[in-house]
């Protein structure tokens, strides 16, 4: 690794690049072995604890407050981590190219949370009697709406991911024998490399990850307007749902960056995801933590300097009551600690720096959500005028901690599956790189020139 | 397509320092022109400010109207600068070299038109003291901190600051160069205002140094400009609509879209008037066109956030001014006029590559989306304090008066002055940044084809 970038791996020729990425997806080390095992032991203690939770049945939403936070959360966390593929990609920073393929693959986790939202569809009351973003529409509005959303943010995260892995699929078909070749074969669906093939993919591609984009914003919108908004009476916050949607976007990179980090350090893929990758996003980082303030500051301000009543009670219920401890905890997680460490260049420049920023980030925002989606949960009465008494903090019991470790480990497991099907690193876009970048003589200065294709 | 030119260092400078060295006759003209408008608003000021308050239409409900309109539409104008140049100088993108200085210089005289906007306002100016600075302390009266009437005046100054250091520290290579074209009384001021810049090693790092750090410093009081000045709104209860917690970034994204289209219009005006086809191309353009399709996007999101949570209540005072806001003659029509020119036109056009790469075109929607954003800021201010009152009987209505009318027209015309000025003692576009771009553009041979490249800046 040198002047920042992925030396290494871009000394190597293209073939070694393609055998070394796919030498490492065949591999069922015996660490993989051991990792899944553990993911889905905890998962299964996960499916213990949501049984003991159906037992409540869905009259008490409170006590699906810890279940609507992990959903949410992993909405916010992994569902948003495609980002990290898209908005480079749409600005063509090379920089994506080795990681691209790692945030695309959390598209199936959002499969995994899809089965996980149904739940909540029986726990959201009708809108009538109450103030929704529905207004006087069908009573079912959010139920139909929340669900087609995430679905479509699904299909898209999948689609993104398979037409994105078409080129590597028939890397793989060309690589292996037997009934590997047959199932890569058939997930390559005849991709041979013609120019027009290059000419669609990178259309799909693009196209999917600019409707992934909005999707994403679209149904973070909904699931905060329905889930949290529309069952606090008296809350009319215009920017919290833009502030979700915010949060969505710095922990994708939080979860990448800890990705990338694992990546690294336990998958043997420190040729091609270098300091480059990791300085990049923790830029981004810096960014998304300072609007993170900025948008919470934002709407606390309207609230706390306008002493209306209502409005008091909400930041009481959210802030400064019950839950402060919560709050106080995301502050320092998601604010205070990526602003004091990654305002260094030594730390942003560095592979630890940026992944421990990330780790802060991503159990911050785990706080943040109980917060939110706990609180709106422990309302009872949805179609009051306004929020008169603010209820206590409801702390978890065993099941909600199983439902959390299960969720969090089903969610590592499907991630870590899929690494078996898809290669975890892009074997075309770190190629095509390799083409568009020499190192030369500049003056005294030895620099890179990079081709600026169309 | 990039439309790569080869320059030579001679023609660089030879073509952009006509503006300053060469003297033509459209130029007089225009400074004769905007000189007349801006002559006709000094009067209607000065006729104001000897007659009262009582000339314009502002009157109980409505004491806020087309002052203090165009008082954020300026503010909003003077963003394009920080979001030209600082962002795409820290994100290092190339495009960004023949736009910066107009956007920063841009940026500067807008504010400095916005600042005169709450003085005129008071309608006696003097009084503004007594608003913003601490007097007669042996009677214990002191500015109210705790208003962003306060706060507005602090970050507009420090914006102002900033922003004059930026240009001023971009400018220092030029000024040099100007220095060693000219002779006499001018050469000596040129030689004072460039600090001595010989192009030393140890100056080009300094100077690069000052433009990192001050796009890095710049980027937060540019964030809080817009801001506060959106909480002069926000945070008051009394008027139905700005009551809104999303009002800070909608207004700054706002003041972002407004800006950059602000840009675009006078990068093609200097196209045209100064002839610099070479160095103001239709790529420039196509990339500006991108930049604005997710800036206008993200402040359609903020708006439609902003009216869905204005009426997600279904307060019956809030749903009453909406419907006056969207649904009513003539708020109706300027509501519509708004949205189609702040939105719905320029970005489905802006869509097309053709359009984006069509300089007449980006001109024209350009213009289109600072009259939206006008009017977008003329229909939160003044529906919302027709309607502040309760009783129906105190609600109350506004006609911009020819004195306002003219005072505003005269803004455009000082922005377009002072830039007018600025063209013929400084260069538009910077000379050292054509120059280094000149020296970073490669070609690559990728397979069959040769494809533009950049050297990488690390």
């Amino acid at each position: 690794m040198h002047n920042g970038h992925n030396g290494e791996a871009l000394a190597a020729s293209p073939e070694e690049v393609t055998q070394d990425i796919l030498r490492k997806h065949r591999e069922f080390t015996p660490r993989f072995k051991a990792l899944v095992a553990v993911l889905a032991v905890l998962f299964l203690l996960g499916v213990v604890g949501f049984i003991i939770r159906l037992q409540d049945g869905f009259e008490h939403r409170v006590k699906w407050g810890y279940y609507a936070a992990v959903v949410v959360y992993l909405l916010t966390t992994a569902q948003a981590a495609p980002m990290v593929a898209i908005a480079p990609r749409l600005a063509k920073a090379n920089w994506r190219r080795p990681v691209s393929r790692a945030a695309e693959m959390f598209g199936v986790v959002g499969l995994f949370n899809l089965l996980l939202f149904i739940p909540l569809l029986f726990l959201l009351p009708s809108t009538e009697g109450r103030r929704t973003i529905w207004f006087d529409g069908p009573s079912m509005s959010p139920h139909i709406w929340d669900t087609l959303a995430m679905v479509f943010l699904v299909l898209c995260g999948l689609a993104m991911l398979w037409a994105g892995s078409l080129p590597d699929m028939a890397a793989a078909r060309d690589h292996s024998s037997g009934r590997r070749q047959g199932l890569f074969a058939k997930l390559a669906m005849g991709w041979r490399g013609t120019d027009l093939q290059w000419f669609l993919i990178r259309h799909r591609i693009g196209a999917l990850a600019s409707l992934y984009f909005m999707f994403l914003v679209f149904t973070h919108f909904l699931i905060a307007s329905d889930f949290v908004l529309g069952l606090v009476p008296g809350w009319k916050d215009s920017i919290f749902p833009a502030f979700q949607a915010l949060s969505a976007l710095q922990s994708s990179i939080a979860t990448m960056l800890v990705t990338m980090f694992v990546l690294r350090k336990w998958c043997g893929y420190e040729r091609y995801i270098g300091l480059e990758q990791f300085w990049a996003l923790s830029k981004l980082l810096l960014a998304t933590s300072l609007l993170w303030f900025y948008f919470w500051w934002s709407g606390f301000i309207i609230f706390w300097y306008g002493r209306q009543p209502v409005e008091q009670n909400v930041i009481s219920l959210i802030i400064s009551g019950p839950y402060l401890p919560i709050f106080f905890t995301t502050f320092i997680l998601n604010f205070i600690i990526p602003l004091v460490l990654l305002i260094w260049n030594a730390v942003r420049r560095s592979i630890l720096g940026p992944t421990v920023v990330g780790c802060s980030i991503l159990v911050g925002t785990f706080f943040d959500r109980i917060r939110l989606y706990v609180s709106a949960f422990s309302i009872e009465d949805v179609t009051a005028h306004a929020l008169t008494v603010v209820p206590p903090a409801h702390t978890p019991d065993i099941a909600d901690i199983l439902i959390i470790i299960g969720a969090l480990s089903g969610a590592g497991l499907s991630y870590a599956l899929a690494t078996k099907v898809f290669p975890v690193v892009n074997i075309w876009e770190i190629k095509e790189y390799m083409l568009l970048r020499v190192q030369a003589a500049f003056h005294r200065m030895e620099v890179t020139i990079l081709a600026k294709p169309e | 397509m990039q439309q790569r030119v080869s320059l030579e260092d001679r023609q660089i400078n030879r073509d952009l320092l006509r503006g300053v060295l060469e003297h033509p006759l459209w130029w007089f003209a225009l400074v004769g022109f905007v000189g007349l408008v801006l002559l006709a608003g000094v009067i209607s000021t000065g006729y104001m400010i000897t007659k009262g308050i009582g000339v314009t239409g502002l009157n109980r409900p409505v004491m806020w109207g087309f002052f203090i309109t165009n008082f954020v539409f300026w503010v909003g104008i003077s963003h394009a600068g920080v979001m030209i140049s600082a962002i795409l100088r820290l994100t290092q993108a190339e495009w960004r070299r023949p736009v910066t200085r107009a956007a920063e210089v841009l940026t500067v005289f807008a504010l400095m038109t916005a600042a005169l906007h709450p003085v005129i306002h008071t309608g006696r100016p003097w009084r503004l003291l007594y608003w913003a600075f601490p007097y007669d302390f042996s009677r214990g009266i002191f500015v109210n901190v705790r208003s962003p009437l306060i706060w507005d005046p602090s970050a507009i100054f420090t914006y102002l600051t900033g922003s004059s250091l930026f240009v001023f520290v971009a400018l220092l290579p030029d000024l040099a160069v100007l220095r060693d074209r000219t002779t006499g009384i001018v050469h000596h001021v040129y030689s004072v205002l460039c600090l001595g810049w010989r192009g030393t090693p140890k100056q080009w790092k300094l100077q690069t140094v000052a433009g990192i750090l001050l796009s890095a410093l710049i980027l937060p009081v540019f964030v809080s400009v817009h801001s506060i000045v959106s909480w002069d709104f926000a945070v008051a209860t009394s008027v139905e609509a700005w009551h809104s917690t999303i009002f800070a970034p909608y207004f700054v994204i706002g003041a972002v879209h407004s800006g950059v289209s602000a840009v675009v219009t006078m990068m093609a005006l200097m196209r045209w008037l100064w002839k610099w086809d070479k160095y103001i191309r239709p790529e420039h353009f196509d990339a500006l066109g991108r930049l604005l399709i997710v800036v206008s996007t993200t402040w359609f999101f903020f708006f439609f956030l902003e009216v869905l949570f204005g009426i997600y209540g279904q307060e019956s005072p809030e749903i009453a001014l909406r419907e006056m806001q969207i649904f009513q003659w003539p708020w109706s029509m300027l509501f519509i006029i708004f949205l189609l020119t702040a939105y719905f036109i320029p970005v489905p056009l802006w869509l097309f590559p053709k359009v984006r790469r069509s300089i007449t075109l980006m001109f024209w929607t350009s213009i289109l989306v600072n009259i939206g954003m006008w009017l977008e800021r003329f229909l939160i201010i003044v529906p919302g304090l027709a309607r502040k009152q309760p009783l129906t009987f105190s609600w109350g209505t506004y006609h911009p008066s020819i004195i306002e009318i003219l005072i505003v027209a005269a803004s455009f015309a000082l922005v377009a002055f002072l830039l007018l000025i600025f063209s013929k003692v400084f260069p538009l576009i910077p000379l050292f940044e054509q120059k280094e771009g000149q020296l970073f553009a490669k070609e690559l041979r990728v397979g069959r084809k040769k494809v533009p490249a950049v050297i990488r800046e690390e």
